[in-house]
């Protein structure tokens, strides 16, 4: 039998994995119940964190940066009007994941730790630059996205931690858009790509691009990227980014696509993510 | 009172939609009995391997566990629709990974399902062939080393692990394409695609005190699942009853058996009623599944756009078990011409045992296979020539008068109106919304024909007490609503309205025999069964309303609303008082019957050569023509289609809103087919056997508008001029939406599913 704990306060859920350190931590439910009806997943205690009120709901702070509490379900974030600019990376990754069932009952917090690399949230949060505050026994502390997601199904929280909210940086001025290659809507991502983008009068002031589903965690290139700011983003220097991108991705053959597939199309995405959030940023200004 | 309306051609709600509506409806998996316990079962690991012994002793051991059957339970006694090679279970070896080898009863199903974990078996792996070129190679192991000695229904020709080889031909194709001005020649291959019936495969048997079997069972036939189980257990069928919860869709995994007779075999030993409903992954890897086709195929024309020939050779992989492949390559290669006037045309196939799960009967049961190759042809033949390729089809469409491909007579053709109103109703030429940036948009037209036909059916229609009927007719309605229709048959021939006519539920033994709801037959092949019966108690009314009303029988008929009329009067007497007069008084209560088989020759051999064909007498001919408007994303290479445009010619429809159910229905799932749906092995085992990593087409996915078009050529021993319409309209998709890429991107794709994969792969391989 599976004994069943619902704390209502992040003390009480960091106690419950004190005291019962093969615990799983349930959040929407959406994989972990998933895995045990398929017996993927047979733990001896499941803390779910559906009880903890505080860590529901999305809220801006004073100093531009919002925050996402990590038991907000994906239907929430998808319809949050307030991730504006580059933080709306996350509300657009948000809507394409799954389907209406899962995406309400599905979190954040859920979602990036389970960290499937096909998932939506993790390239969004790597290119929206956000911060991931996690408790445990030991206290709380934030990690860069980038350092989060580790590798397949791994990431960096430390046995007993939960995620209690996502950090979005203030970036007002940006404007962001969101790839994702389906075979079938709902499906997990072929690929994946999340780019943010600030124009000032013309040139590039910010730039930030993740690719998603090819590899054990989303790719990156912050020193490529910063090649194409203060540029205007021509043609060339967008393929140089998004052909270095593609060779840094580590994609497998799946049933989905090829690995060979994956490293095509992954520039071709990036060009047209590129292209639709500088078009949004410049409409914006 | 409302004036009554005639019942056929009325979109009548479903006779069973409140039942559904509210989920009252009952399926097999909702159904229950007292003491019932639960079935699982044991799958192979491998592809294919000698079993050397069992040992049940730790599955026995686990509390609540009641029986365990393995094959050394089973004598050797085989099933089979054509050739008899298939047991209950593994008997001696296994064939394919996934197939059952041992099952389990136990009070829950997962008690149950996890002593089947515990049963273990000692196997001897043997070399298997995974596809057909490996299970053709010469010294290739032997998938069957009994296939000589199997019973056939037809004149097999087989050889090694081929186990069916069909030839058909019609004109000296040799001389014909000499003469052609063009000529083009491809090969094509198309995947292994899974039925997705919502409902997985289950069933539930109970034996009661005097020995007799009584079965529930999702199914196609309670009849083929009576003959099913009674052949592979050596029961007499008389032992078996076999009966129908609601079916939650077949298309063509439920006709013949899948674990009834493994359900049956445990209810007899335990003496208990027990239930097995199959997992998703269960019903993926052990039912059966689209034949994947690989087809070398040339076709020649004149530079007037006139066809001339046809070459057509296909390589079909059968799995581990004949199942329904023999019909399947044969229908094939009877479709392969295409509904066009083709003089010269020469079909050859093979359908080869392989260590895969059994494929079989699927919508479509091989037609759109061909199609797709064939009808690319099609459209290749017109662009090289310079003729709109709709304009090539309505050029080339087989004339009214004109026979099909071997022979048989065609007596009603729509197939140039279904391309006339696709033409038009689309606005065909007019590319309405053309490519934009990042988005090429392309249209593409096939076309084809389909039957509806096909063996033995019969109906029985009895007046009740106070004049209303039961009809039976052993036709189990999988959901698309043949209750219903057949209602509507009933009670217009008999000039009453639908709720006067209650349809009985399937059952072997209150039921007339019906071969089963496959082959688009239910409406035309049944219909005609039913009209006939409602005739013959017609004739019946009329006999003793004469005897009431001291008439002659030629001075009465029926007329609207259930009353006799004497001809020239105002007289006339409720159907009541008919049957209270024949249950009270005099002649007996009125039953009218009919029972036919199709039996129009498929061949006729002054015009063609058919050597190794399963059948002879396959049924009429529908005919489509699909309009569908193809977006191609640039970026990506992902096609989608946008709009359709899809005229069937139905002979008449009965029920026009279910007609539009049936073509709506077959374009998702031809879409799934041409698009998104593959199966995927690796080795031996399948490694996608669940909705995640198997996509099928969800709501969004779908085209925004399905525009269906009734044409109506009428059957003429059709009943009220209907045929058949469950399979037809997938069978162009795939062949429609590859001629719609062509048209947007200029590359043409030989292998499905057209994926976002293959179609970029072709856009930079074509730039």
């Amino acid at each position: 039998m599976t004994l069943f704990l619902e704390p209502r306060t992040v003390a009480e859920a960091v106690a419950c994995f004190r005291d019962h350190p093969e615990a799983r931590c349930m959040s929407g439910g959406a994989t972990l119940v998933a895995m045990m009806n398929a017996g993927l997943a047979d733990p001896p205690a499941v803390v779910s964190l559906r009880r903890i009120a505080e860590l529901v709901g999305i809220a801006p702070a004073a100093d531009g940066w919002t925050k996402i509490g990590g038991m907000t379900p994906h239907r929430v974030t998808a319809a949050e009007t307030r991730l504006a600019g580059g933080q709306a990376i996350v509300r657009l990754a948000a809507g394409r994941i799954a389907n209406p069932p899962v995406r309400n009952m599905g979190t954040i917090g859920g979602s990036i730790s389970f960290s499937d690399p096909a998932a939506d949230y993790p390239a969004a949060l790597v290119a929206a630059d956000a911060e991931i505050e996690v408790v445990g026994s030991g206290g709380g502390r934030r990690i860069a996205a980038q350092d989060f997601f580790v590798d397949w199904y791994t990431t960096a929280l430390e046995p007993g931690e939960i995620v209690v909210a996502v950090h979005l940086p203030p970036a007002p001025r940006a404007a962001a858009a969101y790839e994702k290659l389906v075979k079938t809507e709902g499906d997990m991502g072929i690929a994946t790509v999340a780019a943010v983008v600030e124009m000032d009068r013309g040139a590039c002031s910010d730039l930030r691009v993740a690719v998603g589903a090819c590899g054990p965690h989303p790719v990156r290139l912050r020193e490529s990227e910063s090649d194409l700011i203060g540029g205007r983003l021509d043609a060339d220097a967008v393929a140089r980014l998004a052909s270095r991108l593609a060779e840094a991705l580590d994609p497998v053959d799946d049933v989905r696509a090829s690995s060979d597939y994956r490293r095509k199309v992954v520039p071709r995405m990036v060009a047209r993510a590129i292209a639709t959030a500088r078009a949004r940023a410049e409409g914006e200004q | 009172m409302s004036p009554y309306k005639n019942q056929v051609g009325q979109s009548i709600p479903k006779v069973d939609v409140r039942e559904k509506v509210t989920g009252r409806a009952a399926y097999i998996a909702d159904l229950s009995r007292p003491g019932m316990l639960h079935g699982a079962v044991l799958q192979s690991p491998y592809a294919h391997a000698r079993i050397k012994g069992y040992d049940t002793s730790k599955a026995l051991a686990v509390p609540g566990v009641r029986c365990v059957l393995t094959g050394a339970d089973f004598t050797e006694h085989f099933m089979g629709a054509f050739i008899k090679d298939e047991g209950p279970i593994a008997i001696g070896k296994v064939r394919y990974v996934g197939e059952p080898v041992a099952v389990v009863a136990a009070d829950d199903e997962r008690t149950a399902r996890r002593a089947a974990r515990l049963i273990e078996v000692e196997y001897e792996e043997l070399p298997a062939v995974l596809t057909p070129e490996e299970a053709l190679a010469p010294g290739a192991p032997l998938v069957h080393e009994d296939l000589a000695s199997y019973v056939k229904v037809f004149d097999a020709k087989f050889e090694g692990n081929a186990f069916s080889c069909t030839d058909l031909s019609e004109g000296d194709v040799d001389k014909a394409f000499a003469e052609c001005d063009v000529v083009v020649e491809g090969t094509y291959e198309t995947q292994a695609q899974y039925h997705l019936s919502l409902e997985p495969c289950g069933a539930l048997a109970e034996v009661d005190a005097n020995g007799r079997v009584h079965l529930w069972s999702a199914n196609q036939s309670v009849f083929r699942v009576q003959a099913n189980v009674c052949e592979s257990l050596g029961l007499p069928m008389s032992k078996l009853h076999s009966m129908t919860p609601k079916v939650g869709a077949g298309f063509g995994n439920k006709m013949e058996a899948h674990i009834q007779p493994l359900v049956v075999a445990l209810a007899l030993k335990v003496q208990r009623p027990v239930k097995m409903i199959l997992s998703r992954e269960e019903d993926f890897e052990m039912v059966r599944a689209r034949h994947p086709f690989k087809i070398r195929i040339r076709t020649g024309a004149r530079k007037d756009g006139t066809l001339l020939a046809r070459e057509v050779e296909t390589l079909l992989d059968g799995g581990a078990y004949a199942d329904d492949s023999p019909g399947v390559l044969g229908y094939s290669l009877l479709m392969a011409r295409g509904p066009y006037t083709i003089p010269n045309t020469r079909c050859f196939g093979r359908v080869v045992y392989t260590n895969k799960m059994r494929f079989g009967a699927f919508r479509g049961f091989g037609n759109g296979q061909v199609a797709f190759a064939g009808e690319q042809q099609i459209d290749e033949i017109a662009h090289r020539l310079g003729i709109d390729p709709l304009e090539m089809r309505l050029r080339n469409a087989m004339r009214i008068e004109e026979p099909w491909f071997g022979g048989q007579q065609v007596n009603s053709n729509g197939l140039a109106e279904c391309l006339e109103k696709v033409r038009e109703k689309s606005g065909w030429g007019r590319r309405a919304r053309p490519s934009r940036p990042g988005v090429k948009v392309g249209y593409g037209v096939a076309a084809c024909a389909h039957i509806s036909g096909l063996l033995a059916t019969s109906a029985i229609v009895r007046m009740l007490e106070d004049g209303s009927f039961v009809l039976s007719t052993g036709a189990t309605d999988i959901g698309q609503g043949s209750d219903t229709v057949l209602t509507q048959i009933c009670a217009d021939a008999l000039k009453v309205t639908v709720d006067n006519v209650v349809c009985a539920t399937p059952d072997t033994d209150g039921s007339p025999y019906n071969w089963g709801t496959t082959a688009s037959r239910v409406t035309y092949t049944t219909g005609r069964a039913v009209a006939g019966a409602a005739e013959d108690v017609g004739r019946q009314i009329k006999e003793a309303a004469a005897k009431m009303l001291n008439c002659p029988v030629g001075d009465v008929e029926l007329r609207d609303g259930g009353f006799i009329g004497v001809k020239g009067s105002n007289t006339t007497l409720p159907y009541a008082a008919v049957a209270g007069f024949t249950h009270w008084a005099s002649g007996g209560p009125i039953v009218g019957s009919k029972s036919l088989i199709y039996d129009a020759p498929t061949i006729d051999p002054r015009r063609a050569v058919a050597i190794g064909l399963p059948f002879t007498r396959i049924g009429v001919f529908s005919f489509n023509a699909l309009v569908v408007e193809v977006e191609i994303d640039e970026v990506t290479g992902k096609a989608t289609v946008a709009r359709a445009w899809s005229a069937v010619d139905v002979g008449k429809a009965i029920n026009p809103r279910l007609v539009e159910g049936q073509i709506e229905g077959g374009i998702v799932q031809g879409l799934g087919f041409a698009l998104t749906e593959e199966m995927v092995w690796d080795g031996g085992r399948l490694a996608n056997p669940t909705l995640m990593d198997y996509k099928a087409p969800g709501a969004v996915d779908v085209p925004y508008e399905i525009n269906s078009i009734i044409v109506e050529h009428p059957e003429p021993d059709g009943p009220f001029g209907a045929k058949g319409v469950g399979e037809i309209s997938l069978v162009s998709v795939p062949a429609a939406v590859a001629n719609a890429i062509f048209d947007a991107a200029g590359v043409r794709l030989h292998k499905l599913p057209m994926t976002p994969e293959r179609v970029l792969t072709a856009m930079l391989g074509a730039d």
